[in-house]
């Protein structure tokens, strides 16, 4: 018996041996290994489906068992000899006749044995012929599968062009055979538990034809997830496109001239290219970016930047006279005239310690100051040429101006208030002074103001300042009016110049401040007390008020 | 015409035969079939391979720049990131999804942007800088860790047995 069984053995691998000889001639490394890998799981497989039919064990039983490895294998030798027609760059016309005639002969073969497993079954009753049965509409759904994929890959290679429907189509084949395989094993699995016992060794291939469904599943999904995305969502590459970049698809390494997609992130690609990796992968190939994630493209060209304020370059303050932004760093080449700069930044400094915060700025100062600093109009002019700055740099660059502006405008706001508390201040001044007509202060009378006191002169600035915030009183408080005149007296002035008009309250604080301290005792007039306390409590709310305004400001100086 | 991966493969090997990078060969062990090559690597200059010629197998997908080659050499190497059986574990050779060291971010993953070229020479670096980090020859990275001389002296070993002496 064991001597039959070796002879049928070695009978069958000389057939074996002929037969691959005949369809197949030399057998690859990758085949050969293939083969052997999957005939191990087929050896066991059959040895388990052994156990379930023990009862039938007989040399017949063995010798089909055998027949069935033995056609298996040359199914997926035929399976892997189609694959390799993908990758073989020349397919000789002997090729196409091995494959075809194997693959007619393999499809009769397992067309025959379905019909003699359908017909026992049917007059005998179930029995290890339902396996057989079972297994051979498998192995035919492989050799459908194999033809198929041969006629493709026969048609792709008669045409010039690489095909692109051959991927679609091969997804789809797959999907259907993928499903026509699960139906058969769930099939199988429900009548083998119910006409015998639990089928274990169909669990593996099973488990495998489920999986692979699964993946056909996914893949037919997800390709057209990709068609679609890419038929709506992504333009055509134009010829300028083309023209821009390098011109040649990253996927096959092939020029592009026609059917070219242009992906969000400004890649291209040919459309039958990124539609076999998005069936992959929902990513660019390029750069990755997740094609998925974005909902709608974003259009394919930022719109080209067009700053609502005219773009300044960072560093346009440095030639200004006057800069005098908080949030503007002092600048090292600052001339001396401009040392404000630092100051304003701590416009709380005290304006009291005049020859600190202005250095000699007067003498090189015209006598008429320029209005330059208050009057927005007056920044300098923008670069003529922003051609030389990418859109990024403009884009910062707007951004700074943005926030220099918006600093600016609130500057000039607390300006404002601030003029406007000193103008009411003036007012008070004024009408108290020519009311009492103190003896320190006098009516207004600017081209002798400085010489005409006849205080001590440690007092004179204190009276300078006074008899400035009066004349700018009575000559009406225009702004740049109160600028110009600060011009009478040295010291009184800097301030003004230095610390802008945001400190002309400080000006006026000073003002205050001293004459508290150094004039009010000059004012002993019994006559005049009332009204002294009237000035004192004015004094005192406006000290309070420009207190207060000067923390507000401090608060903005803080938040630039 | 055949599939655009042996189109594609087609192309590769004519830009590699034509600009050949330093210190690389490669090619399909045979015209007929593109998707197997073999690729000569020397060892980089000033590293513990300096002087040995390494031969690798490159086996290419039918769908190949959709999908990365796998690349195993077939000499005796020592390297930490070399199995012991000659694969090569490096980033750009595992398709985004499938993580076996669990430490990629899939930006270092394949995708068809990748090239033979790139592949071969991120070798080289490899074997000029290997990373301990994601060792796939436990025994060589332990080795190169701890006892650099030692890792030396197998490194010119293999380097020797490279060259056939």
């Amino acid at each position: 018996m064991a001597v039959l069984y070796l002879q049928a053995f070695v009978f069958i691998i000389l057939l074996g041996k002929l037969m691959r000889k005949i369809f197949f001639g030399q057998l690859r490394a990758a085949e050969m290994e293939h083969l052997i890998e999957k005939s191990w799981y087929a050896v066991t497989e059959t040895c388990l489906a052994f156990t379930v039919f023990r009862d039938d064990f007989s040399p017949r039983f063995v010798a089909m068992f055998t027949l069935l490895l033995f056609l298996k294998c040359f199914h997926w030798l035929a399976e892997d000899r189609v694959d390799y027609m993908e990758r073989s760059p020349v397919i000789s016309f002997l090729f196409h006749t091995r494959v075809l005639s194997l693959l007619v002969g393999l499809g009769a073969v397992d067309l025959y044995f379905i019909n003699h497993a359908y017909y026992s079954t049917l007059l005998r009753g179930a029995s290890v012929q339902l396996v057989f049965g079972f297994e051979y509409a498998i192995l035919l759904t492989v050799v459908l599968m194999t033809f198929f994929k041969y006629l493709l890959h026969s048609v792709d290679l008669q045409s010039e062009n690489p095909w692109e429907g051959k991927a679609v189509y091969l997804l789809y084949t797959e999907l259907f055979m993928g499903l026509i395989r699960v139906i058969l094993y769930v099939l199988f699995m429900f009548i083998m538990i119910k006409v015998h016992t639990f089928p274990l060794f169909a669990v593996r291939p099973m488990y495998l034809a489920m999986r692979a469904f699964k993946k056909a599943l996914h893949d037919v999904i997800m390709s057209r997830r990709a068609i679609r995305n890419m038929n709506t969502l992504y333009p055509d590459a134009t010829a300028e496109d083309l023209a821009s970049s390098d011109n040649v698809c990253i996927i096959c390494r092939e020029e592009m001239d026609t059917n070219c997609k242009k992906l969000p992130c400004n890649h291209i690609f040919h459309t039958s290219c990124l539609r076999t990796w998005f069936q992959r992968q929902q990513t660019c190939p390029t750069c990755r970016m997740d094609v998925l994630r974005l909902p709608r493209p974003q259009p394919p060209t930022p719109p080209p930047a067009q700053p609502a304020q005219p773009p300044m370059p960072p560093n346009m303050f440095q030639g200004f006279q006057y800069g005098w932004l908080p949030n503007q760093q002092p600048q090292p080449e600052v001339p001396p005239g401009q040392s404000s700069t630092a100051s304003s930044t701590a416009p709380t400094t005290s304006t009291t310690n005049t020859p600190l915060s202005s250095p000699p700025s007067p003498p090189f100062l015209p006598p008429m100051m320029p209005p330059s600093p208050f009057m927005p109009f007056m920044y300098p002019q923008p670069p003529s040429s922003m051609s030389g700055l990418s859109i990024d740099e403009l884009h910062t660059m707007e951004g700074e101006e943005r926030s220099n502006i918006e600093a600016r405008i609130q500057w000039l706001r607390d300006i404002q208030s601030l003029l406007d508390g000193a103008m009411l201040l003036i007012h008070q001044y004024n009408t108290v002074a020519t009311q009492c007509s103190m003896p320190g202060v006098r009516i207004p009378n600017p081209s002798n103001t400085s010489h005409s006191n006849n205080n001590t002169s440690q007092q004179t600035d204190t009276k300078n300042t006074a008899d400035v915030t009066l004349n700018s009183g009575s000559l009406g408080g225009a702004r740049p009016k109160t600028t110009s005149l600060s011009n009478n007296t040295k010291q009184s002035s800097s301030p003004v110049k230095t610390e802008k008009l945001g400190d002309l309250s400080n000006l006026g604080a000073t003002g205050f401040t001293v004459t508290k301290e150094e004039i009010i005792p000059e004012w002993h007039d019994p006559r005049k007390e009332e009204e002294e306390e009237d000035l004192h409590e004015v004094r005192k709310r406006r000290l309070q008020k420009f207190s207060s305004t000067e923390g507000t400001k401090a608060d903005n100086i803080d938040l630039d | 015409m055949a599939g655009s991966a042996l189109k594609r493969l087609m192309a590769e090997y004519k830009q590699l035969t034509l600009n050949p990078p330093e210190g690389i060969i490669a090619g399909p062990v045979n015209e007929e079939n593109f998707f197997e090559w073999e690729a000569l690597i020397m060892g980089p200059e000033g590293t513990w391979f300096e002087g040995g010629i390494f031969p690798a197998r490159l086996t290419f997908p039918t769908d190949y720049p959709l999908s990365p080659p796998k690349m195993k050499f077939t000499c005796e190497i020592f390297h930490p990131n070399i199995y012991p059986d000659g694969r090569v574990c490096i980033s750009i050779l595992h398709a985004p999804g499938d993580d076996p060291m669990g430490y990629e971010t899939s930006a270092e993953r394949w995708s068809p942007v990748q090239s033979v070229e790139k592949i071969l020479l991120s070798v080289v670096s490899m074997l000029a800088e290997p990373n301990d980090e994601s060792a796939a020859n436990v025994d060589a990275a332990k080795t190169w860790r701890e006892d650099r001389q030692k890792f030396q002296e197998i490194a010119q070993r293999t380097v020797r047995k490279s060259l056939g002496l």
